[in-house]
């Protein structure tokens, strides 16, 4: 385990090089949620209203909570590399080393991420404390709970990415499956919370990663309850476990197919 | 004791064959079609402890698919192979600890560190403890006479260094195999040397068994004593150094500029192959004849520029893999 530490590690030297490129997205997150204040300050008519269990407070947050994992987890590594390494064949030149290239990509990932997440996280903290107040009955030790529930739904997130880029081995293109992934993610559970659609769907959004990546997460922050903590929680463990026999079983299999250009 | 053996080792490859122009790229939707490639063709070599052995050809002769077999990276479609007795196949990650590997054309360093960054780096990737790493760097470095520039980020070096840093890192665990595929592509002929030299001292000093590929004469001619060649997927030749010298590389290339034209006269063991005005082009079999033996039939007095060099190591390979073609009849 010590290698994917180092290697870790490495990522994590790497992009502390690149922090204000990273606070150069910052733009894009606060001009987002700029515009999602607004539209929730125009849809709750008025104060204490409640749209899908939900106060305006709570309902910016959530969206910034699940904005802030969404930024965060952004990677070039597992949207971009895997895919390339795989189809342009340097995926050859990083298979001969003692070292399992889907857990050397996630460590790659971890090591991106742990710098991104907390810097958006103290962005998050700022705009909201200072535009829309605080989150109505939170208690600092939630964070106890939520915090682990972020990094898993980090983790999964990654290990799906990694799954659909694992997909150029069979196919040419990873592309539109990564933008289908995205965009689920993204209209389903990162912009409006679960609760916004139809009951008839939820039990299959709760099938979804949707339910473990942002949706969870972000839940237990603006409306914790234990009950809830532990559903997601036994969610995200099952989430893992499945995503890692994917990831497993793609990487076995499609290590058999890999077709290296030029040798 | 071999320590690569390879026997009737194939790899074929599909690959996608399109029609030109649009109707080709519409057709190819609906009915795609594949083309098998053999790249690598019922092979059997063995390798020998401690030897430098060259594995060249032409480009496309499989000479990469045969050291990515070896090294575990491709899955053979048939035959068998073996490197320090670990089947690639099985044991990749088992192999991976004995092996090095460098390829000239890719980086293996993470060019954002510096190379003793990415030494502590190779040396956790291959289980090494805080302590070995840091004694194999500083002998890796004294070798390799690094210490100017181990602390400089990769990205920040020359191709000469940076390729120093690369046989460096891939060097780090000790390895008991070292697979170089084209090291010294794109250096200039001092770092070439350089190289050249540091591969021989490592062959000696740490007695590594030294699996090349190049294209360069150089290489083949200063590093290994043993040749195998192939072409289309098949060996065409394995024989030793010394044999190829004597039968292909006795023959050397003569270019003379003359002050004013003048008739060379005819001797066994030169051939003219190209003269125009004051330009002439012979060669000279050094079998038959010595090299100064063929200059004393050029006028000293009249020579304004001479260039000695060797046949090209295409036009080898060419005569080799044409007379292995005509002895078996294709």
């Amino acid at each position: 385990m010590r290698k994917y530490v180092v290697i870790y590690r490495s990522v994590l030297m790497e992009n502390l090089q690149y922090t204000v490129n990273i606070a150069m997205g910052f733009i894009s997150y606060f001009f987002i949620i700029f515009v999602f204040i607004n539209l929730w300050d125009y849809m709750y008519a008025a104060p204490g209203d409640l749209i899908a269990g939900y106060t305006k407070e709570q309902m910016i947050w959530y969206v910034m909570i699940t904005e802030m994992i969404w930024f965060g987890a952004r990677s070039t590594t597992i949207r971009q590399q895997v895919p390339t390494d795989i189809r342009g064949g340097n995926i050859a030149y990083l298979v001969n080393k003692p070292y399992w290239y889907p857990l050397y990509i996630l460590a790659k990932y971890t090591g991106e991420w742990n710098i991104q997440l907390p810097m958006y996280a103290v962005l998050t903290t700022v705009i909201g404390v200072t535009m829309v107040g605080a989150v109505p009955n939170f208690h600092p030790v939630t964070l106890l709970a939520a915090v682990p529930c972020i990094v898993l739904g980090v983790t999964i997130h990654g290990m799906f990415k990694i799954c659909i880029s694992m997909l150029s081995f069979w196919i040419e293109d990873s592309n539109p499956f990564q933008w289908l992934y995205d965009k689920l993610i993204l209209v389903v559970g990162t912009i409006f919370p679960v609760e916004i659609f139809p009951a008839s769907l939820h039990p299959i959004l709760k099938l979804t990663p949707i339910y473990t990546v942002c949706y969870g997460p972000a839940k237990l922050i603006v409306d914790f309850s234990v009950e809830k903590y532990l559903e997601i929680l036994l969610a995200q463990v099952l989430y893992l476990a499945i995503g890692c026999g994917i990831m497993c079983l793609l990487y076995e299999k499609g290590g058999r197919k890999l077709y290296v250009n030029g040798g | 004791m071999k320590v690569i053996e390879a026997e009737e080792l194939s790899k074929h490859f599909l690959v996608k064959q399109k029609e030109k122009g649009m109707k080709g790229s519409i057709k190819a939707i609906f009915c795609p079609q594949t083309e098998e490639i053999k790249a690598v063709d019922k092979v059997s070599f063995g390798v020998e402890e401690g030897e430098v052995l060259a594995f060249i050809g032409p480009n496309g002769a499989g000479k990469s698919t045969t050291i990515k077999m070896l090294t575990g990276i491709l899955y053979p479609d048939g035959g068998r192979v073996e490197v320090l007795g670990i089947d690639p196949v099985k044991k990749r990650k088992q192999l991976a600890y004995q092996i090095g590997t460098v390829f000239g054309q890719k980086e293996q360093l993470w060019t954002h560190l510096t190379p003793y960054d990415n030494f502590r780096f190779f040396g956790a990737i291959y289980d090494l403890s805080g302590g070995e790493t840091e004694k194999r760097i500083a002998e890796l470095a004294d070798i390799f006479e690094l210490a100017d520039f181990i602390n400089t980020p990769v990205r920040n070096l020359s191709l000469g260094q940076r390729i120093r840093c690369e046989i460096a890192a891939s060097l780090i665990h000790k390895p008991k195999v070292l697979f170089l595929d084209e090291p010294t592509i794109g250096l200039d002929p001092v770092v070439k040397e350089n190289i050249r030299m540091l591969i021989r001292q490592m062959n000696r000093e740490l007695h590594t068994t030294i699996f090349l590929t190049s294209h360069d004469i150089g290489d083949i001619e200063k590093l290994c004593k043993r040749i195998v060649i192939v072409n289309s997927g098949q060996i065409v030749m394995d024989d030793s150094m010394e044999h190829l010298k004597y039968h292909y590389l006795n023959k050397k290339i003569v270019e003379v500029k003359l002050q004013e034209e003048t008739e060379l006269p005819p001797m066994e063991g030169i051939t003219i192959r190209k003269r125009k005005g004051r330009h002439v082009r012979f060669e000279v079999d050094t079998s038959v004849m010595k090299i100064n033996d063929a200059l004393r039939s050029v006028d000293a007095e009249h020579v304004e520029d001479i260039n000695i060099s060797n046949i090209p190591l295409e036009n080898i390979i060419m005569e080799i893999y044409q007379s292995e073609g005509r002895a078996d009849g294709l």
